[in-house]
């Protein structure tokens, strides 16, 4: 027996289905945020140098290592408030080997006081994140810092399940600590981010946001289950998730580093994983609503990841590793419109078996800064400006890692 | 009007503003959705391996899905939920419904019952069918496969709705009651509701009404369902040609 009259015909019940379909339309949408304006990039600096061809090194050497650890890899450099003690936080995964049950993520800050990297501590253990989540986390690695509109550090690192680095999700870890000083810095889980249906697995995070004019950022990310493609997510100002876009066709492009040319066009430059592989380059022009692959840059690319820098409109860097089949050696080069690329500075030369990887960069204090892993043993950095100014404090020669007083 | 109508149907088809759940319930909902699907799991073992002839109510297979229950609520690295979110996160909430089902119907039905023999289980197959196909979809999307992005299009309300009312269809055009029984059709309208006013597992309505797992299990369900319909043609076809038989011999 149907209860009501209306459940007889089939007409009454498609009439109860679309009022229940908008009943939890209506629902749904009530808790949803507002849909954010249209994506739109900022440079970090006001005005850079007229030529960054003029760049120098102007001081380098090593981030000082956790005590003990003996594999140091994929950093990453996150300016600091003009007010805060630090010019720059930078982390990075650390521990035995790389890949080892013991990796932590570790952090160091450029103080300005001293005009040297404080000594590093581990500030996300995966056992402490496991059981703030209440599951495993088997590995971390490649952390990225994104700073929020509430200047509460965010931090994307990978974590992976049952598997290697194809098995990996992004886990968002939000500053929980009052200060972000080293000493107190710490770290609370958001979530793992929802990126797959397959096990929400095989996303990674490598490189640094794009900063947006509504205190947001868009964060490229890549899947390497079997094929690779890259993909852009949004964060609103508060770190809140909204969405993502995929941002090429090629099955073999990975780790994306994002550039703007002007607010709504951006490009992102890719690793390639093919033997002969060359930076490969993707472009949107609607503020990452939707991409394209453009073809190939003429550099090449030894399946490495790149780091780019858009500092202000037509003035591009790219830090890249140079020679098809060696990672040994790291190249800084400058653009203008993305496409042609010229020498800067050749960062470290060393010989075919030598590393020097995963550069990071970031512009602050009129400088440009670069950190980037060594013979996945340590982290080195360098600072980079057209002129040596007096507040740039001693240069330091590469060294050991050490920790300072 | 034209900009009101414009603007909420953007705002409908957005996939930018999802509402995600929040750690604490992904947390709850992990323990809640492992312990079900553990109990429903150890409760088939154990009534296939060590079937009961007396009544329903077998103690061993109540034991065995209490006690899996229970220990998937050990908060830790003791906890199979510990391990099985690692690996596989959280089950959909209509894989919950369904083990909650089959776990209600293992104990708490009776084989009289109007609901069993009344089945319509055509509609039961076809949902399972739509699984079957979607999962593929969102498999080829995972790998980058298809033009459009289905999995993306999970965070926004249209994709939501539209589930609901595809899982509706079958009440829709059915020409008489479908029973509440055996073939579950309420459990991915129900998987919807629970999605929106939660948001679990993800805040996308694909991991609401379908995991990886599901989806496997919809292919068993599929091919039996099909081998049964393969099977009941042919014993129909071979008794009509007996009866043609004895015909002509009489």
């Amino acid at each position: 027996m149907l209860p009501f009259p209306v459940f007889r015909s089939a007409y009454g019940r498609l009439l109860v289905v679309l009022l229940a379909a908008c009943a939890v339309l209506a629902l749904d949408l009530w808790q949803r945020p507002a849909a954010p304006a249209p994506a739109s990039a900022t440079w970090p600096v006001a005005a850079a140098p007229a030529d960054l061809g003029q760049l120098r090194v102007v001081a380098k050497g090593d981030i000082p290592m956790p005590p003990g650890m003996a594999a140091a890899h994929a950093s990453t450099l996150l300016p600091m408030p003009a007010s805060h003690a630090a010019t720059l936080t930078v982390f990075w995964f650390s521990g035995d080997r790389e890949s080892g049950p013991n990796v932590q993520i570790a952090a160091s800050q450029y103080l300005r006081a001293t005009q040297q990297w404080s000594p590093a501590r581990f500030v996300v253990n995966r056992f402490e994140m496991g059981a703030q989540l209440g599951y495993g986390l088997r590995r971390l690695g490649n952390p990225v810092a994104w700073m929020d509109g509430s200047g509460r550090i965010n931090l994307f690192v990978v974590a992976t399940g049952w598997g290697g680095w194809a098995a990996s999700r992004i886990l968002h870890l939000r500053q929980s600590s009052a200060g972000s000083g080293l000493a107190e810095l710490a770290f609370a889980p958001v979530r793992v981010l929802p990126l797959s249906w397959l096990w929400n697995t095989s996303f990674l995070v490598r490189n640094a946001p794009l900063p947006l004019a509504d205190a947001g950022m868009v964060l490229p990310v890549h899947f390497e289950l079997g094929i690779k493609y890259p993909t852009a997510l949004r964060f609103d100002q508060e770190g809140g998730y909204r969405g993502m876009v995929r941002m090429s066709q090629r099955p073999y492009m990975l780790q994306p580093s994002l550039v703007q040319q002007s607010p709504q066009q951006w490009l992102a430059y890719l690793r390639d994983e093919r033997p002969q592989g060359k930076i490969g380059v993707a472009q949107t022009v609607d503020g990452g609503q939707h991409w394209n692959d453009l073809p190939d840059l003429a550099l090449d690319n030894p399946d490495a990841a790149v780091a780019g820098l858009g500092l202000a409109p037509g003035q591009m860097l790219l830090a890249h590793n140079s020679s098809l089949a060696s990672r040994g050696t790291l190249d800084l080069s400058r653009s203008d419109d993305g496409r042609q690329w010229a020498p800067v500075q050749t960062l470290e030369r060393g010989g075919f078996d030598d590393e020097f990887s995963y550069p990071a960069m970031d512009w602050v204090n009129g400088s440009l800064w670069v950190s980037y892993t060594v013979d996945r043993h340590r982290i080195a950095w360098q600072r980079l400006a057209v002129a040596p100014t007096p507040a740039a404090g001693p240069a330091q020669a590469p060294a050991p890692a050490r920790a300072e007083p | 009007m034209n900009a009101v109508l414009s603007g909420w149907l953007a705002q409908t088809l957005a996939t930018d503003a999802p509402a995600l759940p929040s750690a604490l319930a992904l947390q709850i909902w992990s323990h809640l959705g492992w312990s079900v699907v553990l109990a429903c799991l150890g409760a088939s073992l154990v009534g296939r391996w060590l079937p009961s002839k007396r009544s329903r109510l077998d103690g061993r297979q109540w034991g065995v899905a209490l006690l899996l229950a229970l220990w998937a609520w050990v908060p830790g690295p003791y906890s199979p939920t510990y391990w099985l979110s690692l690996a596989f996160q959280a089950p959909s909430v209509a894989a919950v419904l369904l083990c909650d089902a089959l776990l209600r119907y293992r104990f708490f039905s009776t084989r009289s019952s109007s609901a069993v023999a009344d089945t319509p289980r055509r509609f039961a197959l076809a949902l399972a069918a739509l699984g079957v196909l979607v999962g593929w979809a969102l498999l080829l999307d995972t790998f980058a496969r298809l033009p459009v992005q289905l999995y993306a299009w999970g965070f926004s309300p249209a994709a939501a709705a539209l589930v609901g009312v595809t899982a509706l269809l079958p009440w829709v055009v059915a020409n008489r009651p479908i029973a509440f029984g055996r073939t579950r059709w309420w459990v991915v309208p129900v998987a919807v509701l629970v999605f929106v006013l939660w948001r679990l597992p993800t805040g996308n309505v694909w991991d609401a009404v379908l995991d990886p797992w599901l989806w496997l299990m919809l292919h068993g369900v599929v091919i039996n369902g099909a081998l049964r319909a393969w099977r009941l043609r042919k014993q129909a076809v071979t008794g009509a040609s007996a009866v043609e038989s004895a015909r002509d011999l009489l």
